[in-house]
């Protein structure tokens, strides 16, 4: 933790009203990355707010979570894949990677309900020191990682397998989704990409705190899923040095969010009382319809982007070509010629009336 | 009967009769309602009595599982051997857990009260419960010791004990299970397409099993005298307790 986020603490506490902080898991880290010019999720998910209750509080709750059956059919296929001190796996890296035969060390590094998560991550820290001083050691599974976010610890409980090879450690994520004929669905890979990069961050600053090279730990993953209509598993390496170098400065600018707070008025607080909706948008957002993918106050902000006429509403392309005219009232307007641009945005207006000439052109008058 | 039907279905019958209500055919509902009726009786007569089947406890099923395969096993494997070589209903250990706490209540309120106590595998490093396994307390204390090492060597073992077993009580007993074995096994495929020969699977498995065997055993008894120096009797059953968590639930 460091001095500059230290004193930001107090400042989070406040915003939650007293609420326990939500734990971030590699799936919330990964969506940081997703839309980094917006402050409103910056502050919520600094400050660990519970952003589900607060949009369910608004009325914006989302309807669905993530599909029962596709997680029913994710935990199966890892069982399957793990099953037997990972014997799947083993195959697999045997098969692909050339594995020794005497490379089937297996530490599951979960254990019984019921341990503090600080012990767990010691008992994670114990073992990979081991391996990383004797480069013993193949497969950690459950390994429980540790990434400060904003200043609070955050736990990590990944799926996935640390795999040591040779010296270097590699992150093995195990995914239900099918490669057919070597092509995945690429939003699916990507998703699994910047998830895994969450844990490669993590695992590569235990290796630094251990003493140890981070760069011990690989930029290249191996993602496991099933081959073609079987469930066989198959190994794809993929690197993630650009979700990598995201994240990384995505939580770099987490860790600021101190110049955010230095805006806000004082007093404010996510509390679940009537005064929510007002202290919600007292902090800007910036809606983009890809945001009803990934974070829980999506509705909550299209609404108020619609109600608005913000540009974003139609976009991410749209809101850039318009740099600088939030509003759609705006853009009509310098397009019909209603208004005057000031100087910055002359270029813009420009290209605007010679859109809207084109239009009535091609329309024939009609519009 | 009219054509469509398959012989005395008793629910193809009831279909009949449904359309024949529907088409508002009188007489073929009466006859279609009495073959129904008559079907009805032949099949509760054609039917056992529910004989009492003496119910082999939970525990003793796993016994007799874990007794096979020697060596610490997950449910899964557990419910699979079970099915190929033992008769009766299935088997499934959903949470193998309460398991164990039913089995440490029952030898912490009166010590070794029983022959056998269906118990857990220690972690060699913590000496925790190995998460998800089963173990047997007649078993020298090494055997349920887990280093990092015998989840491979307990596979292996499993696999030349299923095989030998399969190769008594004829091939074809555990077809299913020899295959998951020989698939994750080198050079125990190597028969015909499909086809697992016992025999060969318990060879590759024990070439491997060569590989690790030595090490393992040090590992694992290593581990025991720790264990025999820290835990008391219950403890080396079912482990050390883990310290408790304080704060709020995990991420996942």
């Amino acid at each position: 933790m460091t001095e500059n986020t230290a004193d930001t603490a107090p400042d989070l506490d406040r915003l939650r009203a007293g609420a326990p902080p939500r734990n971030h898991d590699a799936r919330t880290i990964a969506a940081l990355t997703a839309n980094p010019g917006c402050a409103r999720r910056g502050v919520l998910d600094a400050a660990g707010v519970d952003k589900d209750a607060v949009a369910r509080h608004l009325g914006f709750g989302t309807p669905f979570g993530q599909s029962q059956f596709a997680l029913a059919r994710g935990n199966a296929f890892e069982a399957q894949v793990k099953a037997d001190g990972c014997a799947e796996l083993l195959t697999l890296l045997r098969d692909r990677l050339g594995l020794a035969v005497a490379e089937v060390f297996y530490d599951d590094l979960a254990v019984e309900d019921g341990e503090s998560r600080e012990a767990r991550h010691a008992r994670t820290r114990r073992l990979l020191a081991r391996a990383l001083d004797s480069a013993e050691g193949t497969l950690f599974d459950h390994p429980m990682l540790r990434l400060d976010i904003a200043g609070h610890p955050a736990y990590l409980e990944p799926d996935v397998i640390a795999f040591q090879l040779g010296g270097r450690f590699h992150v093995v994520e195990i995914k239900s989704f099918a490669v057919v004929d070597g092509q995945a669905e690429p939003e699916q890979v990507a998703a699994a990409a910047r998830q895994a990069a969450v844990y490669v961050l993590a695992l590569r600053r235990l290796v630094a705190e251990l003493g140890h090279d981070p760069a011990r730990v690989a930029h290249e993953i191996f993602l496991v899923c099933p081959e073609d209509f079987s469930n066989r598993p198959s190994a794809t390496p993929v690197d993630v040095r650009p979700q990598l170098a995201v994240l990384e400065r995505q939580l770099a600018r987490l860790t600021r969010v101190r110049d955010i707070l230095a805006d806000l008025p004082p007093d404010l607080s996510f509390a679940l009382d009537e005064g929510l909706g007002d202290a919600v948008r007292a902090v800007g957002a910036r809606y983009a319809p890809e945001c009803v993918s990934g974070c829980e106050m999506a509705y909550f902000c299209r609404d108020e982007a619609r109600a608005c006429g913000a540009t974003g509403v139609l976009g991410r392309g749209v809101r850039d070509d318009l740099g600088g005219v939030d509003t759609v009232g705006a853009a009509l307007a310098l397009a019909r010629g209603t208004a005057e641009p000031p100087a910055e945005l002359a270029e813009t207006a420009a290209l605007l009336r010679t859109a809207a000439r084109l239009r009535r052109e091609a329309l024939g008058g009609a519009a | 009967m009219s054509p469509d039907l398959p012989p005395a279905g008793v629910e193809a019958l009831r279909t009949a009769v449904r359309r024949a209500v529907a088409a508002g055919d009188r007489t073929d509902a009466r006859r279609l309602r009495a073959e129904l009726r008559a079907a009805e009786r032949a099949r509760d007569a054609a039917a056992p009595p529910p004989e009492h089947v003496p119910r082999v406890p939970l525990r003793e099923r796993v016994h007799r599982v874990l007794a096979l395969i020697g060596v610490p096993a997950a449910p899964k494997l557990v419910g699979a051997v079970h099915h190929a070589f033992l008769d009766g209903p299935g088997l499934s250990v959903p949470r193998p857990a309460d398991l164990r706490r039913a089995e440490e209540r029952a030898f912490r309120s009166a010590p070794d009260a029983r022959p056998y106590y269906v118990c857990a595998a220690l972690t060699a490093d913590a000496l925790t419960p190995a998460r998800g396994l089963l173990a047997l307390s007649t078993w020298p204390p090494e055997t349920r010791m887990i280093g990092p090492r015998s989840a491979r060597t307990d596979f292996l073992t499993a696999a030349v004990r299923v095989a030998e077993h399969a190769a008594r009580l004829g091939p074809d007993r555990a077809e299913r299970l020899l295959r998951r074995f020989a698939a994750n096994i080198p050079g125990a495929a190597a028969g015909g397409v499909g086809t697992v020969d016992a025999a060969a699977l318990a060879e590759a498995a024990r070439a491997e099993l060569a590989v690790h065997a030595a090490a393992d055993a040090r590992d694992r008894a290593r581990a025991a005298r720790r264990a025999a120096a820290r835990l008391d009797a219950a403890g080396l059953l079912f482990g050390a307790r883990p310290a408790p968590d304080r704060t709020h639930g995990v991420a996942r």
